[in-house]
């Protein structure tokens, strides 16, 4: 399926170049236009003091606007910038980081875009998505937004499906996923 | 309550007059060995109030699992190893089998994968044997329509993604692989009879499949697009009640279907909320957040206050409509958060409830909505419910 794969990232990041991230849903500046990453858990949103991780789900900090404005450049929490469209465990808790994945794992193809404001320099991102795969599930810092999230039958906005599905050597285990820079968004 | 002081003390004071009255060798009786390897089996048919449990097993995928449990009693009954990615298991209308998708890394998490339907004793929860499948069984959060029977039982239907679209079809009756039905554009499996299913489209159409004997598709129809997928999705967590299926949009709009001659027709939408209600941000949320009881024609749906992107959050509130008169009828108040609802068939039914990211199944009484039980410590990230 390598021509799908190459056709949905670059038609995903085509249209996340031509669309501002102005007008869309709440503050993050997100535009789902890939593929998801990973089967979610809907978590209960602010189940969770802020800050703290969850019993079940390895939860990333998370909470009030205050909060978010401090853990903003934390590659290790939902509120990092590049993470404005992240549904998954984060590689950088899990070995990896997050434009990279933990050893022994394969980096799928396939891809949810985003684009994300950087507040330190003030630009807009095209950040990818792609999953790490082939271990189990890594379990740590779980980050779970559903912002413009469709349905199955919506299959590449929808963020209930596996993406390593269309992995080549590890097949479909899922491990966590990258938020990688693909370019300055125009 | 007696403290537990008070008891010991009262059994202490007891005993020797207990022991006089019996003589010493009543109170010395041995007990009779145990027989060895006893093993639990489960009587048929299955009680209308048992439920299936299923847990994908979110931190550890290529273990998921079915786990039984009696509603009346609470008891966990027995469990099923349904392995890497399940999504649910399907229970024959003969209830002589139970139908489970699994996939299967030779290496645990690497290897070769095979797919195969397993087939179990549902007296013994044991294998009686499985049928290989393509190795393309979609992976996904489990839905009751990633696997569906056929009304008349003989063809089982499993939803494949690699993420091209497409239907395995297997013959139970002699328990082949019969082949795959292209489904592009096109997902999941909604039974309208005794051959035929439709699947939901990206575009908000309906794909209308009639099978033949063999399993094959003999005829195919896309309807023209029923809803507006960009402004109000329909959720793909439909239920039925007798040729309808209802779906609910993101905005709490539900939408019934109904089979009729061979076509499947859009009957008329209507609200599930009222415009105050809206204003609140009250909308349907979880991951089966519909559940029906055919004879009584309720509908009963999770809610929760919260913005658009919360469709898929869990709530403290099933709202029960009836589905002829169209109007609330009851609200009820759920003790824990609620991702998963069902409700069993029988005439005093059972609303089941749970969350994935708890392992306490709430059982209540589906007419009265007092709660009857919890049951804890059932699996890891329970997903969907199952009832016979």
């Amino acid at each position: 399926m390598k021509w799908l794969d190459s056709l949905t990232e670059g038609s995903a990041r085509a249209l996340a170049k031509r669309t501002s991230r102005r007008g869309f849903i709440g503050s993050l500046g997100a535009i789902l236009v890939g593929v998801s990453t990973v089967p979610l858990l809907p978590v209960a949103r602010g189940a969770s003091p802020p800050g703290t991780s969850g019993p079940s789900t390895g939860k990333a900090p998370g909470g009030p606007a205050d909060d978010k404005a401090k853990h903003v450049n934390d590659p290790t929490s939902c509120d990092y910038w590049r993470h404005c469209a992240i549904d998954g465990y984060l590689c950088g808790c899990c070995g990896g980081s997050e434009n990279s994945c933990p050893p022994g794992t394969e980096m799928s193809a396939i891809t949810w875009v985003g684009t994300c404001h950087n507040p330190v320099d003030g630009r807009d991102y095209v950040v990818s998505y792609n999953d790490c795969c082939g271990k189990s599930t890594c379990g740590r810092c779980l980050c779970n937004r559903n912002e413009r999230d469709t349905p199955l039958y919506v299959p590449f906005q929808s963020n209930d499906y596996n993406w390593c599905s269309g992995s080549g050597k590890t097949n479909i285990p899922y491990h966590c996923s990258t938020a990688r820079i693909v370019s300055v968004a125009k | 309550m007696k403290s537990p002081r008070w008891v010991l003390s009262a059994a202490v004071a007891c005993a020797p007059l207990a022991l006089a009255l019996l003589g010493p060798a009543a109170a010395l009786a041995a007990l009779p060995p145990d027989p060895l390897a006893t093993v639990q089996s489960l009587p048929r048919p299955a009680s209308p109030h048992w439920v299936w449990v299923n847990d994908f097993v979110f931190s550890h995928m290529v273990s998921g699992k079915a786990m039984l449990v009696d509603g009346d009693s609470g008891r966990f009954l027995g469990e099923l190893d349904t392995g890497f990615g399940s999504q649910r298991v399907v229970l024959a209308p003969d209830g002589q089998v139970i139908y489970s998708p699994e996939t299967y890394f030779s290496r645990g998490t690497r290897g070769v994968r095979t797919d195969v339907v397993t087939l179990y004793d549902p007296s013994h929860l044991s294998p009686l044997g499985e049928i290989v499948i393509p190795p393309k069984r979609s992976s996904n959060m489990p839905m009751i329509s990633n696997a569906q029977l056929t009304d008349d039982g003989r063809f089982l239907l499993i939803y494949n993604f690699t993420p091209a679209q497409s239907i395995t079809v297997v013959d139970t009756r002699s328990r082949k692989f019969v082949g795959e039905v292209e489904t592009s554009g096109c997902a999941l499996i909604f039974p309208t009879g005794a051959r035929s299913f439709f699947s939901l489209c990206a575009d908000g159409a309906l794909l209308h499949t009639v099978l033949d004997d063999t399993g094959h598709a003999s005829k195919s129809d896309r309807t023209q697009p029923l809803f507006d997928v960009d402004h109000d999705p329909l959720t793909e967590k439909g239920v039925r009640v007798g040729d309808t299926w209802y779906f609910v949009s993101f905005s709490g709009m539900l939408y019934p279907f109904k089979w009729e001659q061979g076509s499947v027709k859009l009957l008329q939408a209507w609200p599930l909320l009222s415009a105050a209600e809206k204003a609140q941000s009250w909308r349907p949320g979880g991951l089966q957040q519909l559940a029906v009881h055919t004879g009584l024609n309720r509908l009963y749906a999770i809610m929760h206050q919260g913005p658009l992107e919360t469709h898929k959050d869990p709530g403290r509130e099933v709202w029960v409509y009836d589905l002829v008169r169209q109007a609330r009828i009851q609200k009820i108040a759920m003790k824990n958060n609620s991702g998963s609802i069902q409700v069993t068939r029988d005439s005093h039914p059972l609303l089941f409830s749970i969350f994935i990211e708890s392992t306490v199944l709430d059982v209540y009484d589906a007419t009265t909505g007092n709660l009857l039980r919890s049951v804890t410590d059932i699996g890891t990230t329970p997903t969907v419910l199952v009832t016979p």
